[in-house]
């Protein structure tokens, strides 16, 4: 159990997830053993808040991978401790739905019912961030963005539903409606490095596609938060790997090879450690592209 | 008056030690695990918003909150954008939850349901508290202020009724008497008797790493800890006690805006980042 509690919960990195998900059957064999013995009922009691935790992740990751099964009996378990009437348990019952939803028709009755739910209960927030969610995967951005909107007025301290918006808008090619989103999630967790590298990817490619007014001045922010990125976190691949490719389109004069030699030197410890801890901090992929640009600026130079 | 010098001794039964000392402590400590338990059963999570508009009023104090503590990490204009434009929504009531209700006086928390609940949460809290103490007060009072454990020189005429349990090690000065000996009539007696009375009193507040220990550390049985957070019982979430005007907040919150100065960190970033980087 003590290796799997620092998994994420969305992982990206489908390796890991597929992994743990693996793991399932073993889990939940393990999590109805209790039951046999009565006492070990009472002993355990203060244990349980973190088995649900990781009940919720497994299934997570079981849908994820499409192990339907196991995540009906996730949920089942979960329900039965925190009863149906349960918001976070609404919310997950919902995503169940939508998962095995076969096509769009499908689909709408889980919006539908959504928007049953929240007549009743119109600020029941899991099942808001599902019907955002659902209107995503449903192609009617507008929508989401217009309910999301709706959602932030009520909740304006929602670092994940800012990150959501921002990820809307990009996806629109509205880039300075997503830039301000993500500067509100910034303002929440103001050292988050993964956001501040968010937020300069976006810059970035906002100044490249010079809709925007000034590039110049969009890459020198870009630039800006890289740094912060990696002030905040030294060996944060994602973020050198960004400063680098930015550095030479700001300093035609400046070499990006100083960034690159650092990344360079990082890179071998960042990989040890990925090693030994199963790519919790760092995506295999991360790395991979890490390594690319390396070997390209190996031979260009 | 006693002599300086000379040990002051009495002469009390040992079982005392074993029929009050310890009876008082072990007491003390199961009231204390009761009243946990009691305040857990008892305690009901502060209501959550119904509306999507009461939710707004709640926490978008929080947003002027995060740009006052974190705005060093937006560049000046979007940092001058959005204070100006929080001050005059904050100004302007556009968060209320009833912006016609604006500069009316609160409503009554007595009558205000939502107040009603909150109050009696925390008079909940506060019986849960109160009523023990007296209980187990009275009880000592009734119960272990009788016992004749010494019996004074014939001069004095009387017997006095005494009910100095144990004698600490060590000396201590006279400003402690009332602290020890509360319930003991007797001036002269050495600082260092403790009555029974003042043994409890010492057990009510020395207890708290004893809780910590076997109910640990977020116990309710910790009635210091209650109390503090019985000012602010719900920081994260409600920000608003009964009968507080949001709207007074808001223009508070308003005007810490506007005299705020802001810094940015990104002025100097990469000679900052350069300059870690070669120190390494």
């Amino acid at each position: 159990m003590s290796n799997t509690k620092h998994e994420p919960i969305h992982s990206s990195d489908l390796l890991a997830t597929l992994q743990y998900s693996q793991q399932a059957p073993i889990l939940l064999g393990r999590q109805s053993n209790p039951k046999m013995a009565p006492l070990s009922l009472i002993t355990s009691s203060s244990a349980q808040p973190e088995e649900y935790a990781t009940m919720e992740r497994l299934f997570f990751t079981c849908l994820q991978t499409g192990d339907d099964k196991s995540a009906l009996i996730c949920l089942d378990k979960l329900t039965q401790f925190f009863g149906p009437s349960n918001e976070r348990i609404m919310g997950l019952h919902g995503l169940y739905e939508e998962a095995i939803a076969g096509d769009n028709s499908a689909l709408e009755k889980c919006l539908q019912e959504y928007d049953d739910i929240l007549q009743q209960n119109p600020v029941n927030l899991p099942i808001l961030k599902r019907r955002i969610a659902l209107l995503r995967s449903l192609s009617r951005p507008a929508d989401a963005i217009s309910s999301l909107i709706k959602f932030l007025e009520a909740t304006p301290t929602d670092t994940e539903a800012w990150c959501e918006l921002a990820d809307l808008y990009r996806f629109q090619g509205m880039s300075s409606q997503a830039v301000f989103c993500l500067e509100e999630a910034l303002l929440i967790t103001p050292n988050a490095w993964n956001v501040h590298s968010c937020l300069a990817e976006l810059l970035y490619v906002s100044a490249s596609s010079k809709e925007q007014g000034d590039p110049s001045k969009l890459l020198r922010r870009s630039v800006r938060h890289y740094c912060r990125s990696i002030e905040l976190c030294d060996d944060y691949v994602r973020g050198l790997y960004g400063l680098a490719l930015v550095s030479p389109a700001l300093f035609p004069l400046f070499s990006s090879r100083f960034w690159l030699i650092y990344l360079r030197n990082r890179l071998p410890i960042v990989k040890s450690r990925f090693m030994d801890f199963q790519g919790q901090k760092y995506s295999q992929s991360e790395l991979i592209a890490a390594k690319e640009l390396l070997d390209r600026f190996g031979k260009s130079n | 008056m006693a002599l300086q010098g000379a040990e002051q001794t009495i002469l009390r039964d040992p079982a005392l030690f074993y029929w009050i000392l310890i009876p008082i402590t072990i007491v003390m400590i199961l009231t204390g695990i009761l009243r946990h338990y009691a305040t857990v059963l008892m305690n009901s999570p502060p209501k959550p918003p119904s509306t999507l508009a009461e939710s707004r009023e709640r926490y978008s104090i929080f947003r002027g909150v995060n740009l006052r503590s974190n705005g060093f990490v937006l560049p000046t204009e979007s940092f001058e954008m959005r204070k100006s434009y929080l001050i005059s929504a904050y100004e302007n009531g556009a968060f209320l939850k009833d912006p016609e209700n604006r500069g009316q006086p609160p409503a009554n928390p007595m009558t205000d349901p939502a107040g009603m609940d909150a109050m009696m949460g925390m008079m909940k809290g506060n019986m849960m508290m109160m009523i023990p103490q007296t209980l187990i007060m009275s009880w000592i009072n009734a119960f272990f202020s009788g016992f004749v454990i010494c019996m004074p020189p014939v001069s004095l005429g009387t017997c006095r009724v005494l009910t100095a349990v144990v004698k600490l090690p060590f000396p201590l000065t006279i400003r402690f008497k009332s602290m020890l000996q509360s319930g003991v009539m007797t001036r002269d007696l050495d600082v260092r008797w403790v009555s029974s009375l003042s043994w409890y009193f010492l057990n009510l507040f020395g207890l708290q790493s004893v809780f910590g220990f076997i109910l640990g550390s977020d116990n309710a049985a910790n009635h210091m800890a209650s109390q503090m957070s019985g000012m602010n019982p719900t920081a994260g979430m409600n920000p608003f006690q009964p009968g507080q005007d949001p709207d007074k907040l808001y223009l508070n919150e308003a005007e810490n805006l506007e005299v705020m100065e802001h810094f940015c960190i990104y002025d100097g970033i990469e000679e900052r980042i350069l300059h870690n980087l070669a120190s390494k």
